[in-house]
């Protein structure tokens, strides 16, 4: 039982890390759909850096880099070139399945290393995640520049007027938040699975999407989310630790997502709608042209 | 970007010809063969000699041509699964889980009738394959309507409903066929029973029927959406929802149609696949490979956007997946070769899909003026 | 300049007199452009234009729709970068890349459209972009700093309010008085009276005199409103198709003199509807109620009847449930209570598919948003109101050789001017897309017409033709509810007059008792009387 609670925590941080790079991206008005994409780049990368030096941080920063990567290149699509998102942010994810799952094979299996450090019995992300979380918080809603990017997300046309460089906060709130999902990519195969395997998060990278929505775009929120879908996840893996021997472990399996259309169609509701859905930003998704 | 006295710039097309679309794709498709290279320069063959034996089996090998042709109409139901949606503006990438409800529901009705052991007394073997075709269709339909009415209803992004559902079909279909699920077979561990023999697709030339309702259905979508009234309002939809809720389109039927008219065509693909193939004839363990192959739907939906521009299309992607596989079997690539395709065709496409719009504008700079400076002279 | 957190600069000296050029006097121009050249694809929006703006003065800038006057003022403000001329402040030459640019050297705009985020509070809005908001924000400091603002320019503002909730003319001042704290010595105010009730532009008139006279602030007006220029301005620039014709003191102007300036000859604006003998009773709506998208109660109990062959005429600043009204009558929107009886049949639960089946055309404000496709062709943007009819259908197959007849004979009738029918809707100007449009709607003889704002942003012939084509439907027997900001437009056109105010008619006036200064005030919520059935 106790495993299972602190395997949630871990399992947690990954949705929440790369659900909070989408949020601050979101918030600057750029969805991108493909966060599964840049997760599984940036753990197969991650991983590959990580067992060929021995080292994790090499491994960690292999994955933050080609998040923040592939982050600019959804930025360059979709801010410059003022393309479609979905079909920019759809590109990215076919693209990361497609090759990580050649680029990964000859690396199939465990990562083989000496497992990182766990202080107070949890995963050093758990804690990174926390702090990036109060961190998130307090520059989106308490400081200048998070007026500025609330405000692209908003209305960048009133940003723009008003003196701020609205292609330049996207870009850097794309960029930011392709870093953090690359960073769960890595904190997936480093640290709470490090075995490689084809397509290994299955459907993380969409949930962590879902979250965002959920969140009303509030990382605190996201958080509380993230640990509730976390347990989910973490139950249907091994339901045996709580209700051994009831439906088969296939049937378990479809439970974070049945439950993640649940409340996704929940939150839709009108009624929800009306309360919930005021925090969208209002120009999420929409291309932004001058003039 | 500052070139001397002269300044490139990006600019977006006034008018865009479809010739010039054509060429886009075609250009995008040789761009990703030519980065594909790149994987298979590592191996002796080098890259020139790695696709002729590529394309020379999929297209020249008698066995290879069928299997390709095969693959191809699977890919065809699952391209236009993509595609009737895509046209109103609504992203269907639930091609596998469809893909799967679509088989599931076809071998439901022999294992309903009890046909799968002995020859059923209750339907004769030809209508229960036409009531297999039915069930897959109406299930993949039926599953990709639930996206539709959560969309329609409630504005659920029909993306991630979609892709959940494929997780959940995918689970499913493992408990359907494994570890003692009610479809399993009598022999084999983790797969579903064999179709009987004579409830196998009947084949012309050794292609099975379902290829003459995918061609069929090539031509019938493009007269659908040129000529006729609920294509012109799906075109509408896409295009523009608001305005198609102005003109009296029904905001909510419309997209539930799109996503049943999809699903089906999902639906059938997976009928093809596991019960149509000659070969095959059951769920096999590696159901999920055929998903994954599913998504290759969604890049020739993109790269064609319409009915019988997609028939090269996917013969194309058909024979390259195929043949990939064989290559790196014989080259001793890792696996994936297929994969690594479906990633970098994306990763051409996407671009080029979106810089078509755009020229590239060389002219000549304006003369560089004087900077503000931030103390205002007093008058 | 020390780029001021929320400190208004000590006011430079306002020049003892006015002098605006045109005429020999002389002065030191504060704001100068000299042969500013901007092209759109296929429109030189602007030619070789010169301007030069005195200290302390306020000019207005006249001219039509697409004289090229927004175009002008967001070069100014550096939204917009010329392809040829330049720009000088106090004859230094200044060159704006951005906003920000200008904003730093004391330019600031309030721009036609709100330039605001309607989710974040009045402060929040003020305070975006300002240099001070670096780091962590000091809110409190800069709601004393605003405080003080207010209070000097006796503005009266809920710092903590959503702007979204705020009246057109607070938003307003919300973008003036953001403008100021960023420390600007020049305003630019587009369009500023086009949303405002009558009231609230007289305050905002005073308030932008106090402002010059008081504060040494120099002010540009952008506007096709003679009354504002006669009412405030020292001296006006005229401008047509990118041009500018003249630039002289109103004090030296006559309203006659710039309207022939403006539009190039003596047009006559006047067009005034026939009384008819009204008809039948055609639509019945009572005690009709709607929400807005927000969920807010946008259109409270309303309750008319129109007859065939009459205009029933809507005035009204927009967001006050006109949008909520035609929807709801259209089709689009669900009533929340009262209902519709069109022709004596109960419409409230009806599509908008058999609205347009029964006769109820609409024609919507947004024409490039909602009343067409941009993509499609006009001959397939005609479609849009002919899909569901049987005539241009056999089995499920859409006619679409009879539609291109049909377009080509809007397109003449109307006088569309496009290159061809295949042409993409996009390619088309707002007056000739209106045209096409409002062609399209009537093709289909519709029994009540709901035309809202038919004319916004319409060049003055394409308006006259709108106008003339509205009441020529009337004369054949149809019904229109004609749904506008212009009172103007309102009084010639309507038989009806009825003022709506935060989702109220004030009254139902007939023609006779109409006029417009009572009309105007009823808009503001000033008067109201017992809303009466004609």
């Amino acid at each position: 039982m106790l495993e299972l609670l602190t395997r949630s925590f871990e399992a947690s941080t990954i949705l929440v890390l790369a659900a909070l790079g989408e949020l601050i991206s979101q918030r600057a008005g750029v969805l991108n759909v493909g966060l599964e994409g840049l997760m599984l780049f940036g753990g197969t990368l991650a991983f590959i850096t990580a067992q060929s030096t021995g080292s994790y941080i090499l491994g960690v920063l292999a994955g933050l880099a080609v998040g923040g990567f592939l982050g600019l290149a959804h930025g360059f699509f979709s801010i410059t070139l003022r393309g479609d998102q979905v079909v920019s942010g759809m590109g990215l994810w076919i693209l990361s399945f497609g090759l990580t799952t050649y680029i990964g094979s000859p690396y199939t299996g465990p990562l083989g290393m000496e497992r990182i450090q766990t202080p107070f019995g949890l995963s050093p992300f758990v804690y990174l995640a926390v702090i990036l979380v109060a961190a998130a918080w307090l520059l989106v809603f308490r400081t200048g520049p998070g007026l500025a990017i609330r405000s692209s997300g908003e209305n960048p046309s009133a940003a723009e007027v008003s003196g701020i460089n609205v292609a330049a906060i996207r870009y850097l709130c794309v960029t930011f938040g392709g870093m953090l999902a690359g960073l769960s990519g890595a904190t997936y195969t480093l640290s709470y699975n490090p075995v490689w395997n084809y397509n290994f998060l299955g459907g993380w990278g969409f949930t962590s999407l879902a979250l965002v929505f959920f969140s009303m775009w509030n990382p605190w929120i996201l958080l509380a989310g993230a640990s509730m879908f976390a347990a989910m996840w973490q139950l249907s893996l091994s339901p045996e630790l709580v209700l051994p021997g009831i439906l088969s472990r296939y049937i378990w399996r479809t439970l974070p997502f049945v439950t993640t259309i649940v409340i996704l169609s929940i939150i839709s509701t009108p009624w929800f709608r009306t309360r919930w859905g005021l925090a969208r930003p209002e120009a999420l998704g929409r291309p932004y042209a001058k003039e | 970007m500052r070139l001397g006295r002269y300044t490139l710039t990006l600019e977006p097309r006034p008018t865009l010809s479809p010739l010039h679309a054509v060429l886009t794709a075609i250009l995008a498709i040789f761009v990703a063969l030519a980065l594909s290279s790149v994987i298979f320069l590592r191996s002796e063959l080098g890259a020139l000699s790695a696709y002729r034996v590529i394309f020379s089996y999929a297209f020249a090998n008698p066995n290879g041509l069928f299997t390709t042709v095969h693959r191809a109409i699977f890919l065809l139901f699952c391209t236009f699964a993509f595609l009737v949606p895509l046209r109103a503006g609504l992203w269907n990438i639930g091609l596998p889980g469809q893909v799967y409800a679509g088989a599931l529901a076809a071998f439901a009705v022999p294992f309903a009738l009890q046909a799968h052991e002995a020859p059923s007394p209750l339907l004769p073997p030809g209508l229960t394959v036409l009531a297999m075709v039915l069930a897959a269709a109406v299930a993949g339909a039926a599953l990709a309507a639930f996206a539709g009415i959560l969309w329609a209803k409630l504005h659920v992004n029909e993306i991630l409903v979609t892709m959940m559902l494929n997780s959940i079909l995918f689970w499913f279909v493992s408990y359907m066929i494994k570890e003692g699920g009610p479809y399993m077979g009598a022999t084999a561990e983790g797969e579903s029973f064999l179709l009987p023999d004579a409830l196998r697709a009947p084949t012309v030339l050794g292609v099975p029927f379902t290829a003459m309702l995918a061609v069929g259905a090539a031509a019938l979508l493009d007269l659908f959406f040129a000529k006729t009234t609920l294509g012109y309002k799906i075109r509408a939809f896409g295009l523009n929802p608001a305005a198609s809720r102005y003109a009296g389109i029904n905001p909510v039927t419309l997209p539930v149609l799109v996503f049943v008219l999809g699903g089906a065509f999902a639906g059938l693909a997976g009928y093809h696949n596991f019960a149509a193939i000659p070969g095959l004839y059951k769920i096999s363990g590696n159901y999920g490979y055929y998903g994954d192959l599913a998504f290759y739907g969604i890049i020739s939906g993109l790269i064609a956007r319409g009915g019988a521009a997609a028939i090269p299309v996917v013969l194309l992607f058909a024979g390259l997946s195929l043949g990939a596989r064989l290559v790196q079997g014989q080259l001793h690539l890792p696996f994936g070769v297929d994969y690594a395709l479906l990633g970098l065709l994306m990763m051409t496409f996407v671009p080029f899909l979106i810089l078509y719009r755009f020229r590239i504008a060389l002219r000549l700079a304006p003369k560089a003026l004087p900077q503000i400076s931030a103390d205002v002279p007093k008058a | 300049m020390k780029a001021g957190t929320g400190r208004v600069r000590r006011p430079v000296p306002a020049p003892a007199i006015h002098s605006p050029e045109g005429s020999s006097i002389p002065g030191e121009p504060i704001l100068s452009a000299r042969g500013i050249t901007k092209r759109f694809p296929g429109v030189l929006a602007l030619d070789r234009v010169d301007l030069d703006v005195r200290a302390g003065e306020i000019r207005a800038v006249l001219g039509q729709n697409g004289a090229g006057k927004t175009t002008l003022m967001n070069i100014l403000f550096g939204l917009v970068q010329p392809d040829e001329g330049q720009l000088y402040l106090r004859g230094r030459q200044v060159h704006f890349r951005s906003p920000h640019d200008a904003l730093t050297i004391g330019i600031g705009m309030v721009h036609q459209t709100r330039k605001l985020v309607a989710a974040h509070t009045v402060l929040e809005n003020l305070v975006l972009g300002n240099p001070g908001a670096r780091g962590f924000l000091n809110l409190a400091r800069a709601r004393r700093e605003i405080g003080e603002l207010c209070q000097r320019y006796g503005v009266v503002l809920e710092l903590g309010a959503r702007v979204w909730q705020l009246s057109e003319g607070e938003k307003q001042w919300v973008e003036i008085l953001k403008a100021l704290y960023r420390g600007a010595r020049i305003l630019i105010l587009d369009e500023p009276t086009s949303v405002l009730t009558p009231p609230e532009v007289k305050t905002l008139l005073t308030g932008l005199k106090a402002l010059v006279s008081d504060q040494g602030v120099t002010v540009l007006v952008v506007t096709h409103k003679l009354p504002i220029v006669m009412a405030v301005s020292h001296a006006v620039t005229v401008l047509r198709s990118g041009r500018v014709v003249a630039s002289l003191r109103t004090d030296e102007a006559t309203e006659q003199i710039l309207v022939r300036h403006m539009i190039g000859k003596d047009v006559s604006l006047r067009l005034t509807k026939a009384p008819v003998e009204p008809g039948r009773l055609l639509l019945q709506v009572e005690d009709l109620s709607a929400f807005s998208d927000k969920g807010l109660r946008a259109l409270r109990g309303v309750s008319f009847v129109l007859r065939e062959g009459e205009i029933f005429g809507v005035a009204g600043v927009t967001g006050n449930g006109q949008e909520e009204l035609a929807q709801v009558i259209a089709g689009l929107r669900p009533t929340a209570a009262g209902r519709i009886l069109f022709d004596g049949h109960d419409m409230t639960l009806r599509s908008p598919l058999a609205r347009w089946r029964l006769g109820i055309g609409y024609i919507p404000a947004e024409r490039a948003e909602v009343a067409s496709i941009a993509q499609f062709s006009l001959v397939e943007n005609t479609g849009l109101n002919f899909h569901f009819d049987r005539a241009f259908s056999t089995q499920g197959f859409f006619d679409y050789a009879r539609l291109e007849q049909l377009t080509e004979r809007i397109v003449d009738t109307y006088d569309v001017k496009a290159p061809h029918l295949h042409v993409q809707a996009q390619n088309l100007s707002g007056g000739n897309l209106q045209k096409l449009i409002l062609g399209r709607v009537l093709s289909r003889k519709p029994r009540l017409l709901i035309a809202h704002l038919p004319t916004q942003g319409l060049d003055v012939e394409a308006t006259a033709f709108v106008r003339g084509t509205l009441m020529e439907t009337c004369s054949q027997g149809a019904a229109v509810l004609l749904i506008s900001e212009d009172l103007d437009e309102i009084l010639a056109l309507s038989d009806w007059i009825a003022p709506i105010y935060e989702g109220r008619f004030a009254a139902i006036l007939s023609r006779g008792e109409a006029d417009a200064e009572t009309v105007g005030a009823m808009m503001a919520g000033l008067r109201s009387e017992e809303a009466g059935a004609p």
